[in-house]
């Protein structure tokens, strides 16, 4: 098992084994070690087992005039340690691959992205200490959301790139019930610059603050974050969530505001069709989304805007969208949208098909 | 200046919660040694409570996943209390529900 796990991590650090030899040692020497000494403790049946999990899927997206093949592949991987500890990372490999004008076939670039490589602690009940490589947690979209088998809509919010991203550093987070109707959920983070291919992240300090009313089942919270380099900028949004119990209604919303990016927000709503009686061997398999978006471009260059991932004009989106779960883990997706903006208003649509894997990586 | 000031602020923030957690879970001994949820409950109102809680916090991102086996169930706890900050009474019901 140390083998296959060395393997994964060789495979998934891809150029950053050829260009930064110390830093994927280390790592993979991190992560070979830990099964080894996991072995030692896995007889019991009720002990937990190291999985192979994650997530991939084929995509066509066209946006304007441009088309796209997408085949992406998420694998992640969780290795449990003792009774406190979990060492987990997530890889991610997306295609983007285009059809040249008079070539009769599609390609282009890989994409290859360390998500987190991170070592967890479970101090106690209420909060657990990470190091390493973390997923931001800035609103809900990038821990949560972002698997392509979870998401409702394959294309992600414009403001996605506010505030989230990775980080390197330490973070303390935890969930603790503060009365019989309220759960109070808590991050706070530091993150060090780092410019290492593939292991990139910026130096700075944030937090976020939620609260989930199980009976209600609604949830709230705000994020904050500030920049510790350049030009210091600040962030800040806010989420909400709610999924009445009366209907098979998913409600979610963020808003995101940053001093140098600019600020947005978008509204998603996927309602499943089990409450339609005609077709039932349809409709309960199938969900219908919409999600309307606006965002308000800051005073960054057009090439920071291409950077980040942003529209350089003000941009009003609306999606329309449709998943059909053929089993747990197993949909297909199709969405259609349109953007409006003074760069011109265009089409955009993706249709394609999302599957969840997880796998033991020992006896089980 | 406003930084340092964040920076401290953050760090007070971590420690207060830090000892805030450790005094609570003094009381029931952390992860290690799980204190008996609502010992009154039969199994089958310990089941439905562990439905209620695994649809209210579980579907609040995805679909309902199937069952897998209980070493698996184990380790996808482990990940969801750090991922999706459930409380840990919380993840010992769902676990429980989807072990049965």
């Amino acid at each position: 098992m140390g083998e296959f796990v060395l393997s994964w991590v060789i495979v998934s650090s891809g150029a950053l084994v050829r260009r930064r030899k110390s830093s994927a040692r280390l790592l993979a020497v991190l992560l070979w070690a830990l099964p080894s000494f996991l072995l030692g403790q896995t007889d019991s049946s009720d002990r937990p087992v190291p999985i192979l999990t994650g997530s991939a899927g084929l995509f066509a997206s066209g946006n304007g005039g441009d088309r796209e093949l997408v085949p992406v592949v998420m694998p992640v991987i969780l290795v449990p340690l003792g009774e406190r500890w979990l060492v987990e990372a997530r890889g991610e490999f997306k295609g983007e691959f285009e059809k040249p004008a008079g070539r009769g076939s599609f390609g282009g670039p890989v994409e290859k992205e360390l998500d987190y490589a991170e070592l967890d602690f479970i101090a106690n009940a209420n909060a657990t200490v990470t190091v390493g490589r973390f997923l931001t947690p800035f609103g809900i979209y990038n821990e949560r959301l972002y698997p392509v088998w979870i998401r409702s809509l394959q294309p992600v919010p414009t403001i996605f790139p506010i505030g989230s991203g990775s980080s390197n550093g330490v973070m303390l987070r935890g969930g603790l019930p503060a009365s019989p109707n309220a759960n109070v959920n808590y991050a706070v983070y530091f993150s060090t610059n780092s410019t290492i291919n593939k292991l990139e992240s910026d130096r700075l300090a944030g937090g976020r603050l939620g609260v989930f009313f199980p009976r209600q089942r609604v949830e709230i919270g705000a994020s904050f974050q500030q920049l510790l380099q350049e030009g210091r900028y600040r962030s800040a949004g806010f989420h909400f969530a709610w999924q009445p119990t009366a209907a098979p209604l998913n409600l979610r919303s963020e808003f995101a505001w940053s001093g140098e990016q600019g600020r947005g927000y978008w509204i998603e709503g996927a309602y499943g069709l089990s409450q339609i009686s005609q077709w039932q061997k349809v409709m309960r398999h199938t969900e219908a989304v919409a999600r309307v978006q606006q965002f308000f471009a800051g005073g960054i260059t057009r090439d920071t805007a291409a950077d980040y991932g942003l529209p350089i004009v003000n941009a009003q989106v609306l999606d329309l969208g449709g998943n059909y779960y053929f089993r747990d883990g197993l949909k297909a997706t199709a969405s259609y949208g349109r953007e409006f903006s003074s760069m011109g208003n265009f089409h955009r649509w993706t249709i394609g098909t999302a599957y969840r894997f997880a796998f033991p990586l020992g006896r089980l | 200046m406003a930084s340092k000031s964040l920076i401290c602020g953050l760090l007070t923030i971590s420690l207060l919660a830090g000892v805030a957690a450790a005094a609570r879970a003094g009381k029931h001994n952390g992860a290690a040694v799980p204190a008996p949820v609502q010992p009154t409950l039969s199994n089958d109102d310990l089941r439905l409570e562990g439905e209620k809680r695994f649809r209210a916090n579980c579907g609040r991102c995805h679909q309902s996943p199937h069952k897998f086996p209980p070493r698996m169930m184990f380790t996808i706890e482990r990940h969801m209390r750090v991922r999706a900050l459930t409380t840990e009474e919380d993840m010992r019901l769902i676990v429980r529900y989807l072990n049965q």
